[in-house]
């Protein structure tokens, strides 16, 4: 009994295949520049709601983004990534409050640790496929949470406080500020975008999209396949932690529930919103959640409730996310 | 050294022997092909010869050096290449694309992270190359569900051809195909390189009198004969069990 | 010695309320290849409602046979109305599928907060089960030695009806071959949604079941389900030997590891899990791994 077996002759991953129509060049030139403008110049104009509301979207964009890599590009639907983004804020938290280490120091050892655990853990779970992987991958991420509410030494479900934002003294600015905040976080997302772009667009990329296509064709081709899935993985969980660094450093707080399985569904939600294996498709799936669960909230308390709807909905329905079922009410146009 | 030896391979699933004591040579350049009956073993024979499935017991060697089982991609490593009963394709991208990812897969470009696919351009001519040999140069820039059939088959073989085997294994190339398309294809095989070794498994005797010098034919697993068309076609064993088929 | 025993038995117990739940979660998988991630929520459901019916009634027998009721027809419905209309019209795959439980998973969570807010609740111990048993030099809970009853007579029930029964085959068969099976005049959704209504019915009772020696409370079915799924792929997806042999495995362990080393009692589990994986990756039971 294959989970690689479909229905209906469609592809078992239908839901994250499609280009949205917004990605099309026309399209494009219509928007991004208005759009690169806005966000160069956004604390000028927009309030301070508007300018917390702008950073969630591309701290969130960044986490979606880790997950695409994984899910959109190499075809591993995991609901467990935001292990890794609990991850980065966790080692940030550790290196900074408990290390004593400076920011500079303990980025990037973060980093290099979650490459490594996320190497160890993408080297097990890869070894199952479909829906196993889903399940190991979620089984691994309540792992994290569950260490991360009994640890003492990290506070428990209380989390730890005091992440200090980095120190920009060198270029003059504080990054307290929040408009400053601001323009570090959009730094970091602009970096990491190009960053996925380079990667998605290099012969590796190629070979993480064949191994989406057609796994065993790529085997057949001559590549050790494997080692490529654990690498996408590896680098994925990077991302997701960039995101939990930045996460932290804009609460100056972490705690377990950044690395619940709800964190890991509303990155998935995120990704298949926007349109997976696009590169922008993160930022705008961000986009929308954001906008949409800071007005769900505004409505009502049961932000959950109506958030599984919305999702269920989102799949079962919106083929190319919210955007594609917009694409199809007014015609297809390429 | 033949570029192909198999020696006393056996496959057995659970009590069901599927292949017993098979043996079998082919030697560099040959075109051999492999027919039988529904359920002879085929294509498990070539799958335990590309690796996907281990044998039961016995030896495979390609160009005298033992396959390494679970390792499909090491297989191709060692200079055999197949293509698959099924279309196995990249369904989403190009044709074009299709055969650069598998040019790609022993240039060392493919370790690279930052630089753009299309910047090795010695790959893409590659594939370019590999299109025009199985006539595909024209569809290059088309999406892989938008060609025929018969342009996919020919895309499968393509695929197989970009590693730059030694040995090719084409499993049932011509399954599906129109006759035009099946001509097509015949033509295209027979255009191959001659120091090219090919294996091919298939139901169409059309297809397997047109390319293939020797043939085996199976039978439960078991070689019934191997030999030349006309020595085939007059041995008394594969006569019984062709026509003991078409009695049961 | 005395510990060790009462360790073992409360593991075989714990194993079979994971068992309650793990065999329907992999019956649906096993037949029809839809991972059904909120599982969890059926057994929450049951115990709720099991609870209205105990609190209404004041009968737990009551409560027992009504309660697995809700998550049956919900189960049901949610198979017949939503996941299969959407399989067929080829709109969704099983991926696609299972993400669509992942949805609900969350929506559920929210609804069962939103209605019974985040209070303990119990169901009594019936009388007939209430105190201990002598049993071979300890004394160990009545009510506990049901639970490993009720549990082994299910396993034993199922594999007979899986394998030996018309309904058994006729469900086979239809995974094998949907078009020949309605065919042959068996309507198979109607089959189908059964199943799943029965997987779902189990967990539910499962929940009904725990609610004596566990507390009722919103989030009770996360923490077992995560269990559970460690339970499923270990034994093997879709193997019903497999997740029986696989839940004594994980509950024996957790037990072990909570008694006997408590800091590492989260661990156990996860642990056993990336030895599995590392070693049999399709699970202990599981059909033989493809390459890919």
């Amino acid at each position: 009994m294959s989970a690689e077996t479909t229905l209906g002759g469609s592809k078992w991953f239908d839901v994250l295949k499609r280009v949205p129509p917004w990605v099309s060049h026309r399209a494009s030139a219509v928007w991004f520049l208005p759009l690169a403008a806005s966000l160069c110049t956004l604390p000028s104009f927009a309030s301070g709601y508007a300018m917390t509301l702008a950073v969630e979207v591309m701290i969130a964009g960044v986490f979606a983004s880790g997950i695409n890599l994984l899910t959109g590009y190499t075809g591993l639907v995991s609901l467990g990534q935001a292990m890794f983004l609990g991850l980065g804020g966790y080692g940030i938290a550790i290196g900074t409050a408990l290390l004593g280490w400076p920011l500079w120091v303990s980025a990037p050892v973060t980093l290099v640790a979650v490459a490594a655990i996320a190497a160890a853990i993408g080297a097990i779970c890869t070894r199952t496929r479909g829906v196993e992987f889903l399940l190991i991958t979620l089984a691994f991420s309540q792992m994290f949470y569950g260490a991360a509410i009994k640890l003492r030494w990290t506070n428990g479900s209380d989390g730890m406080s005091g992440i200090p934002r980095p120190d920009l003294s060198l270029l003059g600015v504080n990054a307290d500020s929040p408009s400053t905040f601001y323009y570090y976080v959009l730094a970091v997302a602009v970096f990491a975008l190009v960053l996925l772009w380079r990667i998605v667009n290099s012969p590796f990329g190629s070979i993480l999209i064949g191994i989406r296509e057609n796994e065993r064709r790529m085997m057949a081709m001559g590549y050790a396949v494997a080692n490529y899935k654990i690498g996408s993985f590896a680098l994925a969980a990077m991302v997701c932690a960039v995101a939990g660094i930045l996460q932290s450093q804009y609460t100056y707080f972490v705690n377990p529930d950044s690395m619940s399985w709800q964190a890991s569904g509303e990155g998935v939600l995120m990704v298949i919103i926007g349109g997976a294996n696009v590169i922008l498709g993160p930022f705008v799936g961000a986009a929308v959640f954001v906008v949409v669960k800071q007005a769900l909230s505004l409505i009502t308390d049961e932000y959950h409730l109506f958030f599984g709807i919305f999702f269920m909905l989102v799949v079962a329905f919106f083929r190319g996310g919210v955007l594609g079922a917009i694409n199809t009410l007014i015609g297809k146009r390429r | 050294m033949s570029a192909l030896e198999i020696r006393n391979l056996r496959k057995a699933f659970g009590g069901l022997q599927v292949i017993s004591d098979l043996d079998l040579r082919v030697p560099s350049g040959q075109r051999h092909a492999v027919i039988g009956p529904n359920g002879a073993g085929k294509t498990t024979l070539f799958n335990i010869i590309t690796g996907w499935q281990p044998p039961t017991s016995g030896e495979i060697l390609i160009q005298g050096i033992p396959v390494q089982q679970g390792r499909p991609d090491l297989v191709t490593r060692g200079g055999l290449s197949r293509s698959f009963q099924k279309n196995m394709l990249l369904e989403s991208v190009t044709v074009l694309e299709n055969l650069r990812v598998a040019c790609q897969a022993f240039h060392a470009s493919r370790h690279s992270m930052f630089r753009s696919c299309r910047s090795f351009s010695d790959v893409v001519r590659k594939a370019q190359d590999a299109a025009e040999q199985m006539h595909l140069d024209n569809v290059l820039q088309r999406n892989v569900n938008e060609l025929s059939y018969g342009q996919k088959r020919q895309l499968e073989v393509a695929i197989a051809l970009c590693a730059e085997p030694r040995i090719l294994l084409m499993d049932e190339p011509a399954a599906g195909t129109s006759p035009d398309e099946r001509a097509n294809l015949i033509r295209l095989i027979n255009g191959l390189s001659s120091e090219l070794t090919i294996l091919l498994v298939e139901h169409d005797m059309d297809v397997v009198f047109a390319i293939c010098d020797v043939i085996t034919v199976l039978s439960y697993g078991k070689v019934l004969a191997t030999g030349t068309k006309a020595e085939i076609q007059s041995n008394p064993r594969v006569i019984e069990a062709y026509l003991g088929q078409h009695h049961a | 010695m005395q510990l060790f025993l009462v360790q073992l038995l409360n593991g075989v117990q714990l194993s079979m309320l994971v068992f309650l739940l793990a065999v329907g979660l992999t019956l649906i998988f096993g037949l029809m290849n839809i991972l059904n991630l909120a599982h969890g929520a059926f057994f929450t459901m049951g115990a709720y409602f099991g609870l209205v019916v105990a609190n209404k009634t004041g009968s737990f027998w009551l409560a027992l046979l009504i309660g697995p009721l809700l998550p049956f027809v919900a189960g049901f419905a949610l198979q017949f109305f939503v996941l299969q209309p959407l399989a067929q019209r080829g709109r969704s795959t099983h991926l696609d599928l299972a993400l669509l439980t992942f949805g609900l998973l969350f929506a559920t969570a929210g609804a069962v907060e939103y209605i019974y807010g985040s209070a303990f609740h119990s169901i009594a111990t019936p009388d007939f089960l209430k105190g201990r048993v002598a049993l071979l030099g300890i004394e160990y809970p009545l009510y506990r030695l049901f639970i490993i009853t009720v549990g082994v007579a299910i396993a034993l029930a199922l594999v007979l009806v899986i394998d030996r029964t018309l309904v058994g085959a006729k469900l086979r068969a239809g995974v094998d071959n949907r078009e020949m099976v309605t065919a042959l005049g068996i309507n198979i959704n109607v089959l189908f949604a059964l199943v799943f209504g029965f997987g779902s019915a189990l967990a539910g009772f499962a929940g009904v079941v725990s609610a004596p020696v566990m507390s009722v409370y919103s989030n009770m079915g996360i923490g077992i389900v995560v269990t559970t799924f460690v339970v499923v792929v270990v034994g093997g997806l879709g193997n019903l030997k497999g997740s029986f042999y696989a839940s004594l495995i994980v509950g024996m362990t957790d037990t072990f590891a909570q008694a006997f080393l408590p800091e590492a009692e989260l661990f156990a589990i996860y642990a056993l899990l990336i030895v599995v994986m590392i070693f049999r990756p399709q699970g202990l039971f599981g059909a033989a791994g493809r390459i890919a």
